[in-house]
């Protein structure tokens, strides 16, 4: 009785592995190792990974030290708002990413706000921080979201003891919630900067260079077609996966 | 010498209310807040820990510390799951409060603590390899090592295997006297309240119902609803004894002498064996008499068999120093 339901329900799991896993072996065994290997030595490529991988970190610090408080604010409080917050945070992974590049370009590309940041030598459009915000954007939900389920998994007679025991509010969140939600803390940080590594659609319409490995897949495509993009595609497939893959087994091995 | 004046308390929480809460506690006293599950008692511990922001004063040797936030009012805080942290070890547990607190000789103070508690042996375990009992130690340690003026303790026994209960109970009176704490412990079981506690206030729907000695509270309930709480038993009218009174009284049910023959007690009558219910090693016996039902407990070692059968007329007498006046 019960291993037909269990064959049922891996049969139709193995449907959706295979349609996840077949792409990237593909991408990543489909094609000549030597042109991957070429690819990954030239300069461009090279500065284009680095961009993408260094830009979408630090827009995962950022929201690390801005959106950590928010989450711990939703977990731990009720106010007035509450609902629309939360719902403000979910937004952005549900509107087609090149309107959210429209919407950003509208605010940080021109105007008042570009303007003021213009006087501290910062520009959005065309320029690293561009690249971040779009970055920021698109993935913060999975930072905030992330650690929202961190802090509400822990368990907040933890916090009032400490209290008791001489520990202010701040170096109870700094020695007791954070640490005790760090797992979850750190899935949804790198869910955040995964996600940004393959940001495309809010990217290219803010900057298009200097251009971010998706930017770069697709120029070439466009430009000189599959047999140019694919190796690079390829090479930001195995070091996301590399990275991915070290993390959350660095992760799982946190206690 | 008073230590703690809890004086015109209220706080409310959704629908519920603690309602005018008064009662002090001394210097040195094990002082039992008992109630039922809901009652507010854990409310009432917290608020005093500073984890509400309440009406009315909470005197701490003279002083208002109504307004002072939890970490300025040096209470020592258990929980019946005792929330240890787990991102640290038992050791960095005790310590907890190092950092934040000044305690004179960390290292002799957690030595001495831990020797106390049986914890040596445990000190750099993590916190998920801990039994209950373990665990409980280490939480009652971390609160010891702070050097709290008043240890305040919520249902401690109630997550701990209860074949461990007993020798718990002599082990928080023991760490009481040999720290010479103060201490406030909340629980639902007036077994556990009888044994630890100097002084009792009895909680019910967030009200303070009864305060007085253990046994003052545990003998002579001050209403019907703190005695059927307490789990008195046969509470009636006192007009029943031939008595010039409207008031009520409860009578033991193991004082309760039952006979087919007259009785030679204080009160003796006779009624009508409604039901008899054999349980384990005693039998449990109704008995109406005009329109009363009382209920006694017999063991069965003292009588074979059930004594009457149902609607047989029956003798029952006590006497007057078992009644109870409520």
């Amino acid at each position: 009785m019960r291993n037909w339901f269990v064959y049922l329900l891996a049969s139709l799991a193995c449907i959706i592995l295979l349609f996840l896993l077949i792409p990237l072996v593909k991408m990543i065994f489909g094609g000549d190792f030597s042109v991957v290997w070429e690819t990954f030595q030239q300069k461009d490529v090279l500065d284009s990974i680095y961009l993408t991988m260094r830009v979408s970190f630090m827009a995962m610090l950022f929201v690390l030290c801005t959106g950590l408080p928010l989450a711990y604010l939703i977990s731990r409080y009720d106010f007035f708002g509450k609902s629309l917050v939360e719902a403000l945070i979910d937004i952005p992974t549900m509107i087609p990413h090149t309107a959210a590049g429209i919407a950003l370009l509208l605010v940080f590309g021109r105007g008042p706000i570009a303007e003021f940041f213009v006087t501290f030598g910062i520009k959005f459009s065309d320029a690293e921080p561009g690249i971040m915000i779009a970055m920021m954007f698109l993935s913060a939900t999975y930072l905030i979201n992330g650690a929202k389920e961190g802090f509400n998994k822990v368990d907040i007679k933890l916090e009032k003891v400490a209290r008791t025991l001489g520990a202010n509010p701040l170096q109870v969140f700094l020695k007791i919630s954070i640490p005790n939600a760090k797992k979850d803390i750190i899935n949804g940080s790198l869910m955040m900067w995964g996600r940004g590594l393959g940001e495309f659609g809010a990217v290219v319409i803010l900057v298009y260079h200097p251009m971010v490995a998706p930017v770069l897949i697709y120029d070439r495509f466009t430009s000189y077609g599959l047999a140019h993009s694919a190796p690079v595609a390829a090479i930001m497939i195995m070091i996301s996966i590399m990275i991915f893959l070290s993390v959350r087994f660095l992760n799982n091995k946190l206690k | 010498m008073e230590l703690l004046e809890v004086k015109n308390l209220s706080y409310k929480l959704g629908n519920f209310k603690l309602d005018d809460i008064n009662f002090n506690v001394n210097q040195g006293e094990y002082f039992v807040l008992l109630g039922q599950s809901g009652s507010g008692k854990t409310l009432l511990l917290e608020s005093i820990a500073g984890f509400n922001k309440v009406e009315g004063e909470i005197n701490f040797r003279g002083s208002d510390i109504s307004q002072f936030t939890p970490e300025n009012r040096d209470v020592g805080f258990v929980y019946q799951d005792f929330a240890l942290f787990p991102n640290l070890n038992v050791r960095d547990n005790i310590m907890f409060s190092k950092k934040y607190k000044q305690v004179e000789n960390p290292e002799e103070t957690l030595l001495d603590i831990s020797e106390f508690l049986g914890l040596m042996p445990l000190l750099d375990r993590r916190i998920e390899n801990l039994s209950g009992g373990e665990k409980q130690r280490v939480a009652i340690a971390r609160a010891l090592f702070s050097k709290p003026k008043i240890l305040l303790l919520d249902e401690p026994l109630s997550a701990i295997d209860p074949t461990f209960r007993n020798s718990i109970m002599k082990f928080l009176k023991d760490i009481h006297r040999r720290y010479n704490l103060t201490t406030i412990h909340v629980t639902h079981n007036f077994r556990e309240a009888s044994y630890l506690a100097d002084r009792i206030a009895i909680v019910m729907k967030g009200q303070i119902k009864q305060v007085g000695t253990a046994s003052d509270v545990l003998n002579s309930p001050s209403s019907i609803e703190v005695a059927k709480f307490l789990g008195f038993k046969n509470i009636l009218p006192v007009s029943i004894l031939k008595e010039d009174s409207e008031n009520l009284f409860s009578v033991d049910p193991n004082t309760i002498q039952i006979s087919k023959e007259q009785l030679y007690c204080d009160y003796v009558f006779k009624g009508k064996l409604e039901e008899c219910m054999g349980i384990i090693d005693h039998y449990k016996i109704f008995i109406n008499v005009e329109e009363e039902q009382f209920f006694a407990k017999i063991l069965k070692r003292d009588y074979m068999g059930c004594y009457a059968d149902r609607g047989e007329s029956i003798y029952i007498g006590f006497d007057k120093k078992d009644i109870c006046y409520l």
